[in-house]
């Protein structure tokens, strides 16, 4: 493990921010730390990345602090810097840097051509990929980035994500967020916090494996409410709640679904595109543990 | 790019170097002309009937004057200016970037404490070389051995007062409180001087030494001062760092 935390506790007053976790990331991992707003994510990481004392516990580092670099949710800079001089002061501050890696990194976060525009000029999603090149640029070994997608657009958060993507191999991210999508997609481990208390790690097919609850996707043309009203009568249906177009029928097991729900379709006047199973998600997890 | 370049383009891509050299500079040209000129001013302006008698001005009241006005409005400007570098912790965001990259605030706290006093002083000198100038020409020429000690004395006080300002920005975390409290702990230590009459044993009390040493007093005499402000210069620098080394973020 390249992060490994024993009971760690972070208290403000009586509040406790963080309550006894025990955080073990592994090297070239690539961690999401998921929570809702004021779970401790940032806590936790503030702590990692040495800005923040724990009031208890112990944080173990497989690596020198020089080598850990940090991203906090929304990167600021002397506006009166270039983008170039951003990453030129990292890259001087930081213990090791090949000749070229300035220039390497820039291309990279898709800030070559504004590099030498001042950062006061910056949109918010170019700030966060300089953010990223600042970070990336000392090629160090644990990156610890608070919310690096959550503020931007769509094209934004994918660029971000990209990068994170092409930092696997390379080093060990550490990434809070709160939007379940960037985690699934970019993290092979995961950890969700809630209340300051880590309530689960381990891989994604952990989480999932055996977690959610199981549950039908219906897709329907018309007479979804008759339908969703006949099945909440149901005593095999535990949840109906509607996903976009489609119905999500959760189940008290499957057999019991495949047996019966024909059936109440059948009685309903609803007009069926198609019934399967649904795979749980991160959300339905997510939403289990932490309610 | 190393953090002395930081602080460098700080002042200088924020024209805040350039407010510095023309404060001091515009009260270096302005002071002696008005202690030249004060007496026919006033006399023009004047009741009639009521005839108010001047002393002929000397060199030491054109630099007193200049002194008098700089040792206000520009400290003012010197503290500002300090306080927007050293309260580095004012904007969480621009603080992760350095601290995360440093093994500790010494590392940023000093080229901001050395290139700011640079700064400071470079005004003072400005404005000093312009005070000097227009005295010799409109009043005749004050003493160089005086103006240059007194020069020296002057800019030991500003880096003492920039030196509380990081010790404050240790403190407190936005750039007004460390710029204000500053300000208060140099108006009480200048009241405490005038009033126990310890002025030369004091910080504040090095920054008025120009105009009283053209006026004749002995250079020596500000000695403990001088003693007392490189003492308190490095117990602030050592405060400052140790208060900013246990701040969270």
């Amino acid at each position: 493990m390249i992060v490994e935390t024993s009971a760690l506790t972070k208290r403000y007053a009586a509040h406790a921010a963080l309550d006894g976790v025990d955080l073990a990331v592994p090297a070239g991992s690539v961690y999401g730390l998921v929570g809702p707003n004021g779970a401790g994510k940032t806590t936790l990481l503030g702590i990692l990345a040495g800005l923040r004392r724990p009031t208890s516990g112990s944080v173990r580092l497989e690596v020198a602090r020089d080598r850990v670099a940090t991203l906090p949710d929304t990167p600021q800079f002397d506006p009166w810097l270039t983008g170039r001089e951003v990453v030129s002061l990292a890259a001087r501050l930081a213990p090791s840097t090949p000749a070229g890696k300035v220039d390497e990194v820039l291309a990279e976060a898709g800030l070559a051509e504004a590099s030498d525009r001042r950062a006061g000029g910056y949109s918010r999603g170019m700030l966060q990929r300089l953010g990223l090149a600042a970070t990336m640029v000392g090629e160090p070994s644990l990156l610890l980035l608070d919310e690096p997608a959550s503020a931007l657009d769509p094209a934004g958060r994918r660029e971000v994500l990209d990068l994170i993507a092409r930092l696997r191999g390379r080093a060990t991210v550490v990434f809070s967020s709160h939007i379940l999508a960037d985690v699934q997609e970019a993290c092979d481990r995961i950890g969700i916090l809630r209340d300051g208390r880590l309530l689960f790690q381990g891989s994604l097919d952990q989480l999932l494996v055996g977690r959610a609850t199981p549950s039908v996707e219906l897709r329907l043309r018309s007479g979804g409410d008759q339908a969703a009203a006949l099945l909440r009568r149901q005593d095999w249906v535990t949840s109906v709640r509607p996903a976009g177009a489609a119905l999500i029928v959760g189940v008290r097991t499957m057999d019991e679904a495949e047996a019966r729900m024909a059936g109440v379709l059948a009685e309903s006047s609803a007009r069926v595109i198609s019934v399967g199973p649904r795979e749980a998600e991160l959300e339905d997890v997510f939403l289990e543990l932490t309610s | 790019m190393t953090l002395w370049r930081l602080e460098l383009l700080r002042l200088v891509r924020t024209r805040r170097l350039v407010a510095l050299l023309a404060v001091y500079a515009f009260f270096g040209l302005t002071g002696p002309l008005t202690a030249r000129y004060l007496g026919r001013i006033l006399g023009a302006i004047g009741t009639e009937g009521v005839q108010v008698q001047f002393p002929e001005p000397t060199p030491a009241d054109g630099i007193t004057q200049f002194v008098g006005n700089a040792s206000q409005i520009g400290l003012l400007v010197v503290v500002l200016v300090s306080a927007s570098a050293l309260a580095f912790d004012a904007r969480r965001e621009m603080a992760v970037f350095l601290r995360t990259r440093v093994a500790g605030v010494r590392s940023i706290v000093l080229p901001a404490y050395a290139i700011n006093v640079a700064g400071a002083v470079a005004g003072l000198l400005l404005g000093s070389a312009c005070a000097w100038y227009e005295t010799a020409i409109l009043l005749g020429a004050p003493p160089a051995g005086a103006m240059l000690a007194g020069i020296a004395y002057g800019s030991v006080s500003l880096a003492f007062a920039v030196a509380l300002v990081a010790f404050m920005a240790a403190l407190v975390r936005s750039v007004l409180a460390a710029a204000g409290s500053a300000l208060a702990v140099l108006l009480l230590t200048g009241i405490l001087g005038s009033a126990a009459r310890v002025g030369t044993w004091l910080p504040t009390g090095l920054l008025g030494a120009l105009g009283e040493l053209t006026a004749g007093r002995a250079p020596g005499d500000y000695l403990p001062g001088l003693a007392v402000t490189l003492i308190l210069i490095v117990l602030a620098l050592a405060g400052a760092v140790r208060l900013g080394d246990r701040r969270e973020l």
